[in-house]
């Protein structure tokens, strides 16, 4: 990008302090209306269609929609935009299977968080399942809030003109102060709000900007044109793929929509709606607004391929184009928007970390702080540690917790997306299915991963069976050792292994490499629940009746 | 000078697909909207 000059860069930095400001009001407008328990953690299932509608589709994208999507289609052109069919597949599953039956289920059985659903459903007389399940979703989402803040302060620090390690300090330290700020004195329902509010600036972002640059560029046939005379690849649905390589990204990209039904800062807006005709609002408001954030990335980034030839990242496309094409007041609310897609997700997360470790672990499994005002403020602190814990990590750049991004989304997915399926439409898992699927879903992404690429992972790669081997005879003692293990849960950790390293032989298989890791791991993960169903029986009788 | 155009998965990949699908959810909510009284 070319270096601003400085009145753009006070014009912008005016423009994103005001929109700070009217996060924290959004914080402290919800704070009011927060007391109790139930209300932190699930905003006393109160949403309306459009909040809870927004915020569970722009809580799961991140800085992924206007960063990670436009550069899709900028490097690959209209072949770029296999993400959109995978992710609005994923939407409609969530919107018309997911939420119509999450809600009531969640609310009969006074489910709180994801773990509570699966829990609740199967029975968990010594608390294998939310252990488990916990110990998972911490795993994941600590990296991925992380993760986040470090791009929010990337991102802060460029919009607002600071320089070096300092100005990403200090850009890191802004966002992470306001969102850990805001996500503690209203919990649930201020995410839920700046969610709404996010959301629609990123939507508005991504209809006006591509409208107005393909306008500017001089009609839709200057930008096939234009594309055409760069690559005519860039103006097919295959690019220049052939042979494995194409059939792998193709179904990798449309796999991306399997891990929406596991991912619990999404499912936990169905379960906060206020009834059925909420419900059915949302499913039109959500599908919209994936359609017009995810169509709106993909032109940004066919244009931005065509305006901005000597781009050399495209993922930067956006940013480059609002402040090539827009007066500075538009440019720093384009900017917002980008800010606003990370800060939406990097809330929701921290909220669904901090329910982990206060309701799931310290509540439910340890039975601390039963009352309301207790569990209100148990929740609070616990939203400030997490966020304290997330800048720690994000300032000193720990590698290993950025290495478990990595399988953040693809690990949630197939953990928990088959399982919730499995629980709101069939009657014919257990919990002991329950476990064999959450540890394969887990078990089964690491092992692809690593996989994929034997070469680059070379140690790592070599090592992964044992490893996988090591882990499932540890999970084996500490079951014993607990008391918590009935015997058909070692026959679930001991298929969980099985499956595991069958697919760490599979990968390595013609052509397997090229598929994303959630694809098999979500197959596996259901075969898994559905197996070790069959061949055990559990004293805690399934129903969805 | 030479005229280019998309690819006909890329007309079904760009806007025939958002295009049908938004159609249909419309559809969808207008025949499934009456039946449904609200439950809490």
């Amino acid at each position: 990008m070319t270096p601003l000059d400085p009145s753009t860069i006070t014009t912008v930095a005016v423009v994103m302090v005001l929109y700070l400001f009217v996060l924290l009001a959004i914080g402290w407008r919800a704070a009011r209306r927060t007391h109790s328990g139930e209300d932190f953690h699930l905003a006393g299932r109160s949403l309306g269609a459009w909040s809870a509608g927004i915020s569970s589709t722009a809580s799961s994208e991140s800085g992924w929609v206007t960063l990670g999507a436009v550069g899709m289609t900028f490097t690959h052109g209209v072949s770029g935009l296999w993400y959109a069919p995978g992710c609005l597949l994923g939407y409609l599953v969530n919107v018309y299977v997911v939420a119509p039956r999450l809600r009531p289920l969640s609310a009969t059985h006074g489910s709180i968080t994801l773990t509570d659903v699966i829990t609740r459903r199967w029975g968990d007389p010594r608390n294998v399942l939310r252990v488990t399940a916990t110990a998972i979703i911490l795993v994941c989402m600590m990296g991925y809030v992380a993760a986040q803040m470090t791009a929010a302060g990337k991102a802060f620090s460029s919009s607002l003109g600071l320089e070096g390690r300092t100005g990403y300090l200090i850009g890191i330290i802004i966002g992470a102060v306001v969102i850990t700020l805001v996500t503690s004195l209203g919990g649930f329902r201020a995410v839920a709000w700046t969610d709404l509010f996010q959301g629609l600036l990123v939507a508005g972002a991504l209809i006006a900007l591509p409208l107005y640059a393909v306008m500017r560029l001089g009609g839709f046939d200057a930008l096939v044109q234009g594309l055409g005379s760069i690559s005519p690849h860039l103006l097919t649905a295959s690019g220049d793929r052939v042979g494995p390589a194409l059939w792998g990204f193709v179904i990798g990209q449309l796999g991306i929509g399997l891990g929406y039904p596991g991912m619990p800062h999404v499912i936990t807006r169905y379960m906060a709606t206020r009834d059925d005709r909420e419900v059915q609002r949302l499913q039109v408001i959500a599908m919209i607004w994936g359609v017009a954030v995810f169509y709106g990335a993909g032109v940004v980034g066919l244009v931005g391929r065509v305006m901005l030839p000597n781009l050399a990242d495209g993922e930067q496309a956006l940013m480059a184009l609002a402040l090539e094409l827009v007066h500075p007041v538009l440019a720093g609310v384009l900017l917002a928007a980008v800010i606003s897609a990370i800060l939406s997700t990097v809330s929701s997360q921290l909220l669904v970390a901090a329910s982990a470790v206060a309701y799931d672990v310290v509540e439910e499994t340890l039975g601390k702080a039963r009352d309301d005002r207790r569990s209100l403020i148990l929740g609070r602190i616990t939203v400030i540690v997490v966020g304290v814990i997330g800048v720690l990590v994000a300032l000193t750049e720990v590698r290993l917790v950025f290495w478990f991004v990595l399988f953040a989304w693809s690990g949630l997915g197939a953990a928990f997306a088959p399982l919730i399926l499995l629980a709101l439409t069939k009657n014919a898992v257990n919990r002991h299915g329950a476990l064999a699927a959450m540890l394969t879903g887990a078990g089964v992404t690491v092992l692809w991963n690593l996989g994929r690429d034997p070469v680059g992972n070379a140690v790592a790669f070599g090592r992964s069976w044992w490893v996988a081997l090591l882990a499932a005879v540890a999970i084996l003692v500490v079951g014993e050792v607990s008391r918590a293990f009935a015997p058909a849960d070692k026959i679930a950790v001991v298929a969980a292994a099985l499956l595991t390293l069958l697919s760490w032989w599979l990968v390595q298989q013609w052509g397997l490499a090229n598929l994303y890791e959630l694809v098999p791991a979500f197959f596996m993960a259901g075969f898994a629940a559905l197996a070790v169903s069959a061949v055990t029986t559990s004293d805690v009788q399934a129903s969805i009746d | 000078m030479e005229q280019f155009n998309l690819s006909l998965g890329a007309h079904l990949l760009l806007w025939v697909f958002p295009v049908a699908l938004v159609i249909g959810v419309f559809v969808e909510n207008f025949l499934d909207g009456p039946a449904r009284e609200p439950q809490r």
